[in-house]
């Protein structure tokens, strides 16, 4: 049987991330295609670093953070009574850092790709910067924040190594997809792990043709 | 005036000038490429990057302080109501010609009419086309009604024809003049196209690795700056009044204290022009020629011969109030005995270039 918790929880999870990614990644974005400060490089690599890390070890530090001893743990305490690890809102938080990169970079490459002299030609036409990101850059972005929003949505359906250490597994709150599937296999339940599966399958590779039939360009590079 | 002033590091030299043009007219900053001239534009327009380098602003236009590094006074690009055309278009590519005129237009308290600027600037047909389906020429047409339209206190154009095959430039040119015949805003015009400096300017800032070497009217400059004369030799401007307007043979007669013949459409009686001859256009001989193809042979009297390159005199003539300006060889000199005080006749061709 196929439940339906897990891929509610799923697509929960997706969307939260994909909407919380949009409203942090875009000024993050913007601010890297614009700057010529030295710590860009810096900033490019931190973003990066969830492409090349495995997720265990991304997962260990969040549970560590995520504790109510931990850094963020300290801080949402202020603002919340309920603990952050083994929470949706903790699996919010490992997968907004985890899939950073696959809007982080879209969106850079296509404000790039908008470049500096349009934005400079908006300028001396009276248009104040906001002006310009509004209704020069945003609207000539419009691929790179579809490539940003269904890359960083499937990217967070695909997780597992991070919501595995951060998210603990339960029913209806923090237990997604991949996780699902893997609980099958361990108990050599193949017939429901291939229903998933399939479906995770064919979702993926739908959201790959789109996008790279978009545009290859704003592809997420390492 | 418009007074400019700015001291900068750039990559390999210091950019240091200091310099006024008028308020009405073209004026050309004119140099060899390389020269800053374009960082000059950059910097009127405050869309200069690399702030840090900047040594000393100063830039007043219409009594208006817009950047005084003195007073830490720097306006933001989009306050500063100056227009830019660039080198390449800089059309908006997701928005058709009428949004991209109206772009700079909407965001300023222009009481211009657009429909005006597309009749003159003959883009009515263009209006509902994307950059992308027009060509070179055209999308420069638009780039000019699109700064124009946002009644810009300054227009900026920096090299605006050197993207454009021969063709379009010749096609554009004559919109680039009407720019302030129509409009009574001063223009600055960077190029270090000879041909295009003397068609366009009424006033000249010669730069040369980032320092103003020479600056002064066009008629003056174009006799001798050596900058300016290198190419086309040395030219002088005439002015005078159509007095006569010879429709079939599309000729306009000026009088200019003497009455020359031009060839020229579209002149109106009385109009008051300008025209630039080439020096090497013109000849001198001792009577009046009966039987020569050349239409203009007008009495002049000579003033001062001067050396020029390549071996040939600079001869100076006053003719009425104005001066004419031809070369010679020695040997022809020698042979007509041309000194000063004497009266001789210049002859030339109806071919002129009109201001």
């Amino acid at each position: 049987m196929i439940e339906l918790a897990p891929i509610l929880v799923t697509l929960k999870l997706a969307s939260f991330t994909t909407f919380i990614l949009l409203i942090i990644g875009t000024p993050l974005a913007w601010w890297l295609s614009n700057t010529g400060s030295k710590l860009k490089v810096a900033i490019e690599s931190v973003v990066a670093l969830p492409l090349v890390l495995p997720p265990t070890v991304l997962g260990f530090y969040l549970l560590l953070a995520l504790s109510p001893d931990g850094f963020i743990g300290t801080v949402w305490s202020y603002i919340s009574d309920t603990p952050l690890s083994f929470s949706f809102t903790g699996l919010v938080i490992g997968s907004v850092i985890y899939s950073m990169p696959f809007v982080v970079q879209p969106l850079q490459a296509s404000f790039e790709m908008v470049g500096k002299p349009l934005q400079k030609a908006a300028y001396t036409l009276g248009a104040t910067p906001y002006d310009t990101f509004k209704n020069i850059v945003l609207p000539l972005s419009a691929r790179g924040f579809l490539v940003a929003i269904t890359l960083g949505f499937a990217h967070t359906v695909g997780e597992f190594g991070v919501v595995l250490m951060v998210g603990g597994n339960i029913p209806e709150v923090t237990q997604v997809l991949s996780i699902v599937i893997y609980d099958h296999v361990e108990v050599l339940e193949y017939a429901q792990a291939h229903y998933y599966s399939i479906g995770l399958l064919v979702f993926s590779f739908v959201v790959l043709y789109i996008t790279y039939s978009l545009n290859r360009k704003l592809m997420v590079r390492i | 005036m418009i007074q400019i002033k700015y001291k900068k590091q750039l990559n390999n030299f210091i950019l240091n000038v200091d310099f006024s043009v008028p308020e009405k007219g073209i004026s050309v900053l004119f140099g060899p490429s390389g020269s800053g001239k374009s960082s000059v534009l950059n910097l009127i327009s405050g869309l200069d990057e690399n702030e840090g380098d900047l040594i000393e602003s100063k830039l007043i236009l219409n009594n208006r302080v817009i950047d005084d590094s003195d007073n830490s006074i720097c306006i933001k690009p989009w306050l500063r109501n100056m227009a830019y055309v660039f080198q390449d278009h800089r059309l908006f590519p997701h928005i058709n010609t009428k949004e991209n005129i109206l772009f700079g237009y909407k965001r300023s308290n222009s009481d211009l009419s657009p429909e005006d600027l597309i009749e003159k600037f003959k883009i009515k047909d263009l209006l509902d086309h994307f950059p992308s389906q027009l060509s070179g020429g055209q999308k420069q047409r638009v780039a000019i009604v699109r700064a124009l339209l946002s009644q810009p206190e300054l227009l900026m154009l920096d090299e605006p024809l050197s993207a454009l095959d021969y063709q379009s430039r010749q096609e554009l040119l004559p919109y680039i003049e009407c720019i302030h015949k129509e409009l009574n805003i001063p223009v600055i015009y960077v190029s270090h196209d000879i041909k295009e400096v003397l068609r366009l300017a009424d006033y000249i800032v010669v730069m040369d690795k980032g320092v103003v070497i020479d600056q002064g009217d066009i008629s003056d400059l174009c006799i001798t700056q050596p900058l300016l004369t290198q190419e086309e030799g040395a030219s002088f401007i005439l002015q005078g009044i159509i007095s006569k307007i010879i429709k079939e043979d599309k000729l306009v007669e000026v009088d200019c204290g003497e009455k020359i013949l031009i060839t020229a459409e579209n002149m109106q009686l009385k109009q008051k022009i300008r025209i630039l001859i080439h020096a090497r256009e013109v000849s001198l001989c001792l009577s009046k020629p009966e039987d020569s193809s050349i239409l203009n042979c007008i009495p002049v009297l000579i003033d001062e011969l001067q050396a020029d390159r390549n071996g040939t005199l600079r001869v100076m003539a006053k003719m009425g109030g104005q001066i004419v300006v031809l070369l010679i060889s020695h040997r022809s000199a020698d042979q007509l005995k041309v000194k000063k005080g004497k009266r001789m006749y210049a002859q030339f061709k109806a071919t002129a270039i009109i201001k």
